[in-house]
């Protein structure tokens, strides 16, 4: 917008250098009228140069949408972005999904997993983190530095244990694995994030709810949770984006075809010792991010706000 | 959450039912061996896992070939599962940690090695006649799914060398193609008279890209020589010194500029000199007839058996994927059954056609119903003409084999490029082999 309005300026100014004038006004205003340009001038690079980025940034997603629209045999190797023929078929292919098992039991499936994981992380998180933040009980310290611990575990030393755990219980090739650990509050970085939250708020509320002979669940229930409200927000999204997101936990726990999530389901059309067909991948990649996108538009203006107050009050 | 309750309550009741199965076996056989097999049972509900890697296409065969042993044994139910290729070895790998591996698994053969010596498959040398029919199968393809002779995995399918032609271009070369029963150092003149005839043509054409540059050839060209390129316990068969003969046979090609360069297969990458028309020759599996006429847009493409050795071509098949129970079966009997029907089955074929390869078993090639003239017909008339040849079962890889194959592969780009010598590039090869190849 601004590269519109300030065209004309920069054609005045470009006169205006070329007859220099002793009038004093003239001059103020030239000096007022060049700094503007200048500033006009900073903006404009600085337009140009975020428009440059969200162009590098937003190709790939471009090229993905524009691709799923594209015969297979179009895909690689054609830099074209716009097709040049148009094809739903990829859509007709991924709808029609894979081995008899329709593409929305693999949506079922994903959003049964993010929705559980929202619950589970949210009930769990939500009291440890009281706990933590508010309980004084013995070994509170060590028990938190454990916790802390375990997020600087890398997920993959943890893999294997943890699957001939699952084995053992006979919970492989069902949701169990893949929600217990959330339901449990094992998902530290929630937990970490609650408590950091709750050290904010006052304690003064909760003497005076003390005072009025509430209890820790009446102070949780009623003080407490309605507080933490931009917390739980945040937290909604990460488990949801993440476990919608998530690769390596269905490959490994979820043996069954129509169990499968969404991203494995993804990949089984882009095969390198057979035929891989990349437009079904593209299209069914479209729908896969649909949802994420929804939620990420829906929620993201608390992302900020619950991001912001717990780095703002310190 | 009902819904998962209620599968483990199954699962559970499952478990009893076989559980009570077994001790009333064991009761029945008078103490009789797990190890010995017996037909599967008709009577008993037997639910098999099964696993294999695949695109959707697959997948969809799979199933149409199971719902057709589900129907010849109506007390067996199949549950399959698939994944791509990389995720597959990944979701096999943390399952056999657990001792929980799928009954039946889709087989790689430079997996074998691995999998055997960790003790993870099954021995199926006792279920041949009972409930695995092996009868259809060439000797020296079944030994290729043995590991220090005892019967791990049986294959499917195969694939074999062959020296693709592009008989439009030789003709333009105006160079005759090697006549039968021609030798490397045949080929590899016959490729510099070629490159020498093309280089003035527009574009220019080549004979072929260098040879040497992969690494089964070498392993192919060992074979003939009379050298096992892997010892019995997982190792190198061969010296520095074979390599460098081998390498040394192309440097002529390298220095003449003979070989299509490999700076302008970089550009065209993944299609290859053959496939833009520019590059006469090229040796490969001839499962990739059907990617060479789709690529280069060229119907007629031919092919001839690989140069011979001092003793004949001595090719072998190699099985493109094969079928493996896994040691921790409940129900070996039913899982050998699976492998059997998948492997034996002519509607199995018809499904699968060459998908996988040329099938292993004759009854599965002739129930394909290719038509004359098609790409599978030529590749199973290939195979057909050059049955004599083969008399070498497919070398079993190392574990490893991929980092030393991928080191191969990028050591000869750098040798085309000039960038290394023949002596640096042996050198460099085995130093990076010995890190890859575990040593016992």
């Amino acid at each position: 917008m601004s590269t519109v309005s300030e065209t004309p300026t920069l054609t005045t100014e470009a006169r205006g250098a070329g007859h220099p004038t002793d009038d004093r006004t003239e001059q103020q205003s030239t000096a007022r009228r060049s700094a503007r340009t200048r500033r006009a001038g900073k903006r404009l690079v600085y337009h140009l140069a975020v428009l440059a980025l969200v162009v590098v940034i937003l190709y790939p997603a471009v090229w993905m949408l524009m691709s799923s629209f594209k015969p297979s045999s179009d895909i690689i190797g054609n830099i074209n972005v716009i097709p040049e023929t148009w094809t739903f078929d990829n859509y007709t292919k991924a709808f029609g999904g894979i081995a008899g098992i329709s593409f929305w039991t693999f949506f079922k499936n994903s959003l049964i997993l993010a929705v559980a994981s929202v619950v589970g992380v949210v009930l769990s998180a939500t009291v440890s983190a009281y706990a933590f933040a508010r309980i004084d009980f013995p070994g509170r310290g060590v028990f938190f530095a454990i916790m802390i611990g375990t997020l600087l575990l890398p997920f993959h030393v943890v893999i294997i244990p943890q699957y001939i755990i699952f084995n053992n219980l006979g919970l492989v090739n069902s949701f169990w694995p893949l929600l217990l650990g959330k339901f449990l509050a094992a998902e530290a970085f929630f937990v970490f994030l609650m408590v950091q939250f709750m050290r904010n708020l006052p304690r003064e509320l909760d003497e005076a709810a003390r005072i009025d002979g509430a209890g820790h669940v009446r102070i949780f229930r009623s003080i407490m949770l309605p507080l933490m409200r931009p917390a739980i927000i945040t937290s909604s999204i990460f488990a949801f984006i993440w476990s919608w997101n998530d690769f390596l936990g269905p490959l490994l726990y979820l043996k069954q075809p129509d169990l499968y999530s969404l991203p494995i389901a993804l990949r089984i059309y882009v095969d390198q010792t057979s035929v891989s067909d990349y437009g079904a991948q593209m299209a069914m990649a479209v729908l896969a991010l649909i949802p994420v996108l929804l939620f990420f538009i829906a929620f993201q203006r608390y992302i900020v706000a619950g991001v912001a107050t717990q780095g703002l009050k310190g | 959450m009902r819904i998962a309750r209620t599968k483990l309550a199954t699962g559970l009741g499952t478990a009893t039912v076989l559980a009570l199965a077994l001790t009333a076996c064991s009761g029945s056989s008078d103490g009789a061996g797990s190890d010995d097999a017996a037909p599967v049972d008709t009577e008993e509900d037997i639910t098999l896992t099964f696993a294999f890697w695949g695109n959707d296409d697959r997948a969809d065969k799979y199933a149409q070939s199971i719902d057709l042993f589900e129907e010849a044994n109506p007390n067996i139910t199949v549950q399959e599962q698939f994944q791509s290729w990389p995720d597959y070895w990944t979701a096999r790998n943390t399952e056999a940690a657990g001792s929980s591996l799928p009954d039946v698994m889709q087989m790689d053969l430079s997996y074998l090695r691995q999998y055997a010596a960790a003790g993870q498959l099954a021995d199926l040398s006792g279920q041949i006649d009972t409930n695995l029919d092996v009868s259809g199968f060439d000797e020296s393809l079944l030994a290729s799914g043995t590991v220090d002779g005892t019967q791990y995995a049986i294959p499917t399918s195969v694939n074999t060398f062959a020296m693709f032609y592009n008989p439009a271009l030789v003709e333009s070369l105006g160079v005759d193609l090697p006549a039968e029963g021609y030798t490397w150092d045949d080929y590899f003149a016959w490729i510099e008279e070629a490159s020498a005839a093309g280089a003035d043509m527009d574009p220019q054409l080549y004979g072929a890209g260098d040879p040497t540059a992969v690494f089964w050839l070498f392993l192919q060209n060992l074979i003939q020589q009379g050298i096992d390129p892997f010892t019995e316990d997982g190792q190198l068969g061969f010296t520095p010194e074979d390599m460098t003969a081998w390498l040394d046979k192309g440097q002529p090609l390298r220095d003449a500029g003979a070989t299509f360069p490999i700076d302008q297969v970089k550009q065209i990458e993944p299609l290859g000199g053959f496939t833009v028309n520019q590059s006469a020759t090229e040796i490969s599996w001839d499962n990739f007839l059907a990617g060479y006429v789709a690529d280069s847009g060229t119907e007629d493409i031919a092919m001839l058996p690989i140069p011979a050795g001092d003793d004949g071509a001595k090719m072998f098949p190699k099985p493109s994927m094969l079928l493996a129970p896994s040691a921790n079966s409940e129900n070996p009997d039913a899982a050998a059954a699976l492998i059997s029907f998948l492997v034996n089955d002519p509607e199995v074929g018809t499904i699968f056609g060459t998908s996988k390869g040329v099938p292993a078993v004759q009854a599965q090639v002739d129930a394909m119903g290719v038509e004359d003239g098609s790409v599978d017909a030529r590749v199973v008339e290939y195979e057909e003409s050059i049955a004599d040849l083969i008399t070498e079962t497919a070398p079993l890889p190392v574990e490893g084999f991929g980092a030393v194959e991928a080191e191969y592969l990028r050591l000869s780009e750098e040798l085309q490029y000039g960038t290394i010598t023949v002596d640096e590039f042996v050198e460099q090869w085995f130093a990076s082999a010995e890190q890859s190849i575990p040593q016992s």
